[in-house]
């Protein structure tokens, strides 16, 4: 390979020469080079493209005609004069072939593009507030699924194409040339930054090979442009945030009749601490409850509160926040040097009390010439960021079924809590308290990404690259857990747990470019090699006992206990590639590119650690060929691809070894039984060696299509994703019986995911001088597992047990239980059916699915579906004069939610605590038409204990994700603040929110393969209502 | 130029010169190779020891798979779940033999328990594998010894169940049937571990914590004493008494204070360390089993008491010798539905003083604290299905607290230790084996042994009307015997984790524990009305769900789930 590389060079080396007559440089309406151009002598066939600099020289004579053209542009011809020098600037032609896409390590138009790869309006896309930037991908290009992450500068979950692996299933992120399947790294871009995002989603991705399984996403940052006066833009919003919905819970009246109607329901008589025995329940003015000792509870009481309704929960939790964005960017370039600088400055205190994201970043971007032949540039960001939102997913749970009883603060302002676990209050801790006490607790985040890149012009068509860049994060995470005496369950010594660890990475790749074109046969071939290192190493410490609760006495130092480790690691993986690709075209109207990549990776062992990942396109611009009617079509394209894929995202490095820990906790003893303990160990995970790559390999079959005039357009794409080799851990191999270790990684089967992508746009301008436009986005992707070399495997543990199974002929990660056909009507009901422990009237009644007369284990099966029949989005924007609008809607259809939160808030597995409102339409007699069993004070019927098809619910939904009104103020009026332009806008995400599930959030953010579609406690989805401003100078 | 790009050229070509690039070892961990020798096979028998406590790599929460098995007692006749219904609901459903083949508490047990056998074989393989292996005998012995244990633990937890060797442990291959009990194994293991341990402790092995020749030999009797082997097991038994290695402590509750800890009663326990930090080494797996209150200064969590059925088991006459017909009949005094406020007379009639030793009851002195001021120490509300008693056995006396561990919570991680097999299990054993073997005087003089213990220990509190005395007639009749020996099982090993598995063995999970659920109603009626029926599947605990799940088919269900 390395040979071969050396040849290769030699060769493009010996195709440069050039003779000296005219010559110039070909540039857009923007002073950009435009690279590839073609330079023709009308009626002869000398002809040449411009370089990467856009200049060319060609040998012609005076009173010959130069035609300059080039894909996206409207040619232009020249008749020569007396000239040696002739400059031209092309006009762009407005097609959505002529849209410069980036494609990996190089740049392509979209015209000659045969593999999948979409590209995000970026300029509409962020004009929608966002604190991650991920969240713009949102609906924007089909086949991409973006699930939000809930809170404030949470990272959403981002799916191309569905799920093709057992694995991680997350992206490849490229953010200028440096990879990372972070999900958390666009956060710590600056949306302004962004000058393009493209998404490899087919076989296009191949050029990324071990990594590319799950498509890649390339992230361009702006660098300003050569011979570009200074400009600055502001961009500032302010934002009242607020949560998107929470569910109805009961209030204290309530909750007493459904405590008592448990009682009586159950045969028992109704007693309760706060509620009497009398015979119906008398909500408590003051609560019967022990109060804790000290001071400040001195003649303390604890009132229930809003004239005896109680306390709302999930009312005292969510408060409106104001969330605040400020960027500046700045850019400019001179004939040698150009640059894109920018600061930003979130801060998004989250709809939950107490909750908060904020950060600080600065980017620098720069190029600069030397000499001709020399262009050197880098990019740098730099991101501080502090996250508070340590307790939110608990306080989501606790909220969920807090007792409405107890108040937020007792009658002398302390916190109110349970108290005592006789006083039947519950066991929740106080949601509001415990936020309230994590507020000093935080997560900061230093990031550094960056890269420093030489481009080298051997001839002016061969170019060599070479780009080393490193990214770094360092982690210090505080965590105080206070005392807190109101609690049933009251923590007996404070903590202070610190964390702290460091993932640097560097990277070095080198590429050689080389472009020609041979009469209308145009060809770009790359070659090239990258390395990539990282390493991680990180560390935990806690210790107790202190003696004040106060954050400036925060230190490790300041504690009494004995401190403990209790983490500490460090590992680090290498991967070492060899890459080519080519890209021809011919004509225009012909087009094939063919990539392949080698990769060496430390995560397997030495004999199966490297793979080559081949791929290739073909693409046929019908509409260019002169036989073409376009009486119909504008633009008509077909295109295909092919490409293998790796994915070495595997859960951990070295998985070829077994791995041993010296563990205090889990494998000390004391043999003595005091004193010191001896130290021992244990065998953490098993290895395996013949452990090998999971391979997806995508075909992809598309149609480009332009119609009435180009205004509307629509893209198809058909594809199907192969995955091979499956990568996940062998349940099988250590099954229960085994030794407590992580099991081996074991290649153990295939899925295939097929469907389709589609997109459609319209756009117009009428009479009256409005433009608009109207798109949509459809996806579908089914997955189907085809292979496994055991029978199922079962999703994650929880307290009704595994939720999700996968097994050949269903997709990932299906519901499975048993399946609630009714709810039993009366005693002739339950005899007539199958025998089932805890049947009895008013209870669930199980589907004999094996039909053995015996409800039991076997009369599990499939209740439902995490992955939806279609995700849509449409789009919807309009101008006129000055004013603009924009409106995009999302949606899923035929998806399954499993709500596991049902057990806290809709069953009595915890029953002093509250319930949902749903639970006023359990069943009775003269109720029968409901889903919820009749009211119990206990899970003693078999119905909440195991998994079933109660928590399944539909989870399809529609949600109006923004809706924009802008403003641009006259540039005279402008002028007057000494601006060149200053729009002003109203912005609202996630404004409305059509779906009939009955939890928290439709929007499930599950990053696991095996848990797709588990609701459980998190963070809502936020709303939000903005204003702001947008000036460029 | 042509310079220019030959640097160029060599630096891009630089890092693919490096072939070991993409090989990197792990850093801060164990590799097989470096655990081959003596320093690997005694970390990783260490590491054996460690999960003796339940407490493993991976789920289950510190109280499902606790290793003092109190939770046994909770679907025995000896405890209540405690605290309040709702309070850890899964426990709840196996108290009241609603059992569901998910129940995390099952599974939990289960993980932990195979956790231990396979550490066990682990150190078995790396020796084997090892250059030498006869020089680790010692270390494989005590491995065997281990792997005995929790095959036990797992032999009469759940009846019909898989074995997993030290070859299948080598060979990956954990997916074996479960066709029935292994017994013969467990002996096997025991009798290599007799064979080759040290007789006694002393020089580099003095460790209290690790078995010796009559350890093993004392849970080989166990082990065929549990399968009505009378003859082999009373051998067994009767060489451990006479080997003068163990007598009983003066003081019974000796046994059960820091201060006692690994006296001459000591057999084999887990041994459990507390400090002040999180005491990973004190028992992680009894942190909610602690009165709530003020009495012992707001601990948690209130479960772990002991049934009403229990206390009335320590009923005597005037004889000083316990009602075997009729005990449970009557219950003693107690202040159920009663609170602290509300005024209280304890039982006034005769009783065994090692009630008060077990069972924490309003009036008398709880481990040194005082008078046990009943209701505010109780967590479990007048409805809930726990009733009025503490547990004293498990819990510190006043002034151990530098034994207390600390937890997140309330908790509290116990450093005392909690016996396996203690002395006067194997008297009691043997008198057992004895009594099945005709030898009833034989049976008679043990009993005595453990009784004269009892008159003469130190009492828990002077009020109480104390009255025992010792079988001082000659046993004649075998069915009483056998009914003497079996009751004092229960009141002499009460709150110990073992009551369970002694009903199993004698065939009385339905009878006993159906009468018991009646007998209990009377001072807890929810009780009685939670409770279903006992059937016969309640012998054994239903296979976890998610072990049969995961197993491809070769794990079975017990019969009746």
């Amino acid at each position: 390979m390395k040979k071969a590389f050396l040849v290769v060079l030699m060769l493009l080396s010996g195709f440069v020469y050039s003779q000296d007559s005219i010559s110039g440089s070909v540039t857009d309406g923007n002073n950009n080079p435009i690279p590839g151009a073609s330079v023709v002598v009308d009626g002869t066939n000398r002809g040449v493209v411009t370089d990467f600099d856009g200049n060319y020289s060609i040998n012609a004579s005076t009173g010959e005609q130069l035609t300059f053209s080039s894909l996206g542009f409207s040619s232009q011809t020249v008749t020569i004069g007396n000239q040696t020098q002739i400059n031209i600037s092309l006009a762009e032609a407005v097609d959505l072939l002529d849209e410069v896409v980036v494609s990996g390590y190089q740049t392509q138009q979209r015209r000659t593009l045969s593999g999948a790869i979409g590209t995000v309006d970026t300029e509409e896309a962020f004009k929608t507030p966002a604190t991650n930037a991920a969240e713009a991908l949102q609906g924007r290009v089909a086949g991409v699924q973006v699930v939000s992450g809930g809170g404030p500068g949470y990272a959403p979950v981002v799916r191309i194409r569905g799920y093709s692996t057992t694995n991680d299933n997350s992206p490849l992120w490229v953010i200028d040339g440096v990879q990372t399947t972070d999900a958390n790294i666009m956060r710590d871009i600056n949306p302004k930054d962004i000058e393009q995002i493209s998404v490899l989603k087919d076989g296009a991705a191949a050029i990324y090979g071990a990594r590319a399984s799950n498509g890649v996403i390339v992230v361009t940052t702006k660098r300003g442009q050569y011979n570009q006066e200074n400009t600055m833009e502001v961009d500032a919003w302010v934002g009242i945030a607020n949560v998107t919905r929470t569910p109805d819970m009961l209030n204290a009246q309530e909750h007493a009749d459904m405590t008592w109607q448990s009682i009586l329901n159950d045969g028992n008589v109704p007693s309760h601490p706060q509620y009497g025995s009398g015979p119906s329940p008398v909500v408590p003015d003051l609560l019967n409850v022990p109060i804790p000792s000290g001071a400040e509870y001195e003649g303390a009481s604890a009132r229930v509160m809003n004239g005896g309704m109680g306390t709302d929960w999930f009312d005292e939790l969510f408060d409106p926040a104001t969330q605040k964005n400020l960027s500046i960017t700045a850019s400019g370039g001179s004939s040698q040097g150009r640059y894109h600088m920018s600061l930003r400055y979130v801060d998004a205190p989250g709809t939950m009390v107490y909750t908060g994201f904020e950060s600080v970043s600065t980017r620098l971007n720069s190029e600069f010439k030397i000499g001709d032949k020399i262009t050197v540039g880098q990019n740098l960001t730099a991101t501080f960021d502090k996250e508070n939102y340590s307790s939110a997913n608990g306080a989501v749970q606790s909220a969920a079924f807090s007792s409405p009883l107890v108040p937020v603060r007792d009658t002398n302002g302390n916190f109110a809590g349970t108290y005592a676990n006789s006083a039947r209050t519950g066991i929740a801790n106080n949601p509001i308290a415990d936020l309230a006490r994590g507020s000093d607790n935080y997560n900061k985040n230093t990031k550094i990404i960056g890269d420093v890149y030489l481009k080298y012009e051997i001839t002016p068509k061969l170019r060599f690259t070479s780009n080393a860049g490193v990214s770094m994060r360092d982690l210090d995470g505080r965590y105080f857990t206070k005392l807190n005496p109101e609690h049933g369950e009251a923590i007996s010594v404070n903590d202070l747990a610190e964390n702290t660890f460091t993932i640097n990475e560097w990277k070095v790749s080198n590429t050689l470019n080389f472009r020609d074109s041979f009469g209308e046969h145009t060809l770009d071939l790359l070659i090239g090699t990258e390395a990539v290192k990282n390493n991680y190493k990180g560390f935990g410490i806690k210790r107790n006992d202190y003696l004040f609760e106060d954050p400036g006495f925060y230190q490790l130092g300041n504690g009494a206990g004995t401190p403990v480790v209790t983490s500490s690691g460090e590992s680090s993986w290498s991967l070492f590639s060899l890459f080519a690709t080519a890209n021809w075209s011919y004509g225009g109207k012909y087009f094939a590119t063919a990539t392949v990549r080698q990769d060496d990776t430390s995560r397997f062992a030495k004999a199966t650690s490297d793979a080559v990942f081949p791929s290739g396109s073909v693409g046929w611009l019908m509409s260019a060929e002169d036989w073409f009617d376009s009486s119909i079509f504008d633009t008509l394209k077909v295109r295909a691809s092919y490409g293998e894929m790796g994915n070495q995202n595997i859960g951990g490095s070295n998985l070829d070894v077994n791995i041993s820990y010296i563990s205090e906790g889990l494998s000390w003893y004391n043999f003595s039984g005091g004193g010191a303990a001896t130290s021992g160990a244990y065998v953490a995970s098993k290895g395996n060696t013949n452990l090998t790559w999971e391979t997806t390999t995508s075909t992809n079959f598309a149609l480009d299509m332009g119609f009435m005039d180009n205004k509307l357009q629509a893209t198809i794409d058909l594809f199907k994703n192969e995955t091979t080799g499956l990568v996940a851990q062998d349940t099988k191999k250590i099954s229960t019986t085994a030794i407590d270790a992580g099991a081996p990684y074991t290649n153990l089967g295939s899925m295939e995911s097929t469907g389709f992508d589609m997109s459609l746009n319209y756009s117009d301008s009428t009479s009256s001088g409005m433009n608009y436009s109207i798109g949509a986005e459809i996806t579908k992707a089914s997955n189907e597992v085809t292979e496994l070399i055991s029978d199922f495997y079962a999703g994650g543990g929880t307290r009704i047990g595994a939720i999700t199974r996968t097994s050949v002929g269903e997709p990932i990660s299906y519901f499975y239980g048993r399946n609630v056909i009714g709810i039993f009507e009366s005693a002739a009901d339950i005899a007539s059916h199958a025998q089932q422990d805890g049947a009895g009237i008013g209870r669930f009644k199980y589907e004999d699915v094996n039909g053995d007369g015996v409800i039991n284990d076997g009369d599990r099966t499939k209740i439902g579906s995490p992955h939806p029949d279609l995700l849509y989005s449409i789009n919807f924007n309009m101008s006129k004069g000055p004013w603009d609008m924009s409106m995009f809607w999302n949606g899923s259809v035929g998806n399954d939610i499993a709500d596991y939160t049902a057990l806290y808030y809709e069953s009595p597995y915890f029953f002093n605590g509250n319930r949902s409102t749903v639970v006023l339409d359990s069943w009775t007699p003269t109720n029968t038409n409901t889903d919820l069993p009749a009211l119990s004070e206990t899970t003693l019927n078999n119905e909440f204990t195991s998994m079933n098809s109660f928590f399944v619910r539909d989870g399809s939904y529609l949600r109006l994700r923004t809706l924009q009104i802008g403003y641009t103020l006259d540039e005279s009026l402008a002028a007057k603040i000494g601006a060149k332009s200053a729009r002003v806008y109203y912005n609202g995400t996630n404004l409305l929110t059509l779906t009939d599930f009955r939890g928290l959030d439709p929007e499930v953010p599950r990053s696991g393969a095996l848990d797709i579609g588990v609701y459980s406690s998190q963070y809502p989805t936020q709303s939000m209502s903005s204003l702001g401003i947008n000036i460029k100078f | 130029m042509k310079k220019f790009l030959t640097i160029l050229l060599s630096v891009s070509l630089l890092v693919s010169c490096a072939d070991d690039f993409t090989e990197i070892d792990p850093v801060g961990a164990l590799s097989d190779a470096s655990l081959q020798n003596a320093t690997g096979v005694d970390l990783l028998l260490t590491g054996a020891y460690s999960v003796l406590d339940g407490v493993r790599n991976g789920y289950g929460a510190d109280w499902h798979i606790s290793g003092d098995n109190w939770w046994m007692d909770v679907i025995a006749d000896d405890a209540h779940k405690g605290s309040t219904d709702g309070d850890q609901p899964d426990l709840l459903a196996l108290e009241v033999f609603n059992w569901e083949t998910t129940n995390p508490y099952v599974d939990g047990k289960w993980l932990a328990l195979f956790a231990g056998v396979n550490r066990a074989n682990g150190v078995l393989d790396l020796i084997n594998k090892s250059d030498n292996p006869s020089e680790f005998s010692t270390q494989a012995a005590q491995a065997r010894f281990l792997r005995g244990h929790f095959n036990f633990e797992i032999q009469v937890m759940w009846v019909n169940v898989p074995y997993i060797s030290e070859q299948n442990f080598a060979d990956n291959e954990f997916n074996q049937p479960n066709s029935g009990p292994i017994w013969s194994q467990i002996e096997a293991d025991f009798t290599a571990a007799m064979n080759d341990l040290p007789a006694s402790r002393g020089g580099s092995y003095s460790e209290p914590g690790r078995p010796i020749k009559s350890t093993a030999q004392a849970y080989l009797g166990k082990a065929q004493l549990y399968q009505g082997k009378w003859a082999s097991a009373s051998s067994n038994l009767d060489a451990v008494i006479n080997s003068g290695q163990y007598s009983l402590n003066s003081d019974y509750f000796a046994n059960f204070r820091s201060d006692g800890e690994n006296g001459s009663e000591h057999i084999f326990a887990i041994q459990f360390a507390a400090d002040a930090g999180q005491s990973f080494q004190g028992n992680r797996g009894g942190t909610l089993n602690w009165p709530i209150g003020p009495m012992t200064g707001g601990m948690c969590c209130g479960f772990y008491q002991p049934t009403q059925d229990l206390a009335n088991a320590f009923q005597t006459g005037a004889d000083g010798l316990p009602l075997l017909d009729t005990w449970m009949n009557n219950d003693i005094a107690n202040d159920a539905g009663i609170n602290t406020s509300e005024a209280f007379t304890p039982h006034t009639g005769p009783l065994d003083p090692r009630i008060d030793y077990t069972v924490g009851r309003r009036g008398i002195d709880f481990n040194g604290y005082g008078a046990f001021t009943g209701k505010e120490n109780i967590r479990a509300s007048f409805t809930d299905v726990s009733g009025p008693y503490a547990n004293k056995k498990s819990m510190y006396t006043a002034g151990d607290d530098g034994n207390r561990g600390t937890g997140g919570w309330g908790e509290q991680r116990s450093g005392i230790n909690f016996h396996i097999i203690r002395y006067a299990d194997v008297i009691l054993m043997a008198a057992e084996a004895a009594v099945e073997t005709g030898n009833l005087e034989k049976g008679r003089s043990y009993v005595n042994q453990v009784r004269t213990r009892a008159m003469n220990s130190p009492r828990a509190d002077s009020s109480p009307n104390y009255v025992i005395d010792t079988y001082n007639s000659a046993w004649t009749d075998a069915a009483t015997a056998r009914k003497a020996v079996r009751h004092e099982r229960r009141i002499e090993l009460g709150m110990e984790g073992k009551r369970l598995f002694d009903i199993r063995r004698w065939g009385q999970t339905v009878s006993t524990l159906n009468a018991f659920i009646a007998n209990e109603g009377r001072t807890i009626p929810s009780f009685q009305a939670r409770a279903f029926t006992v059937q016969s599947k309640h012998s054994a605990l239903p296979i976890p769900l998610n072990a049969i799940d995961q197993s491809d088919g070769a794990l079975s269900q017990n019969p009746g789930y």
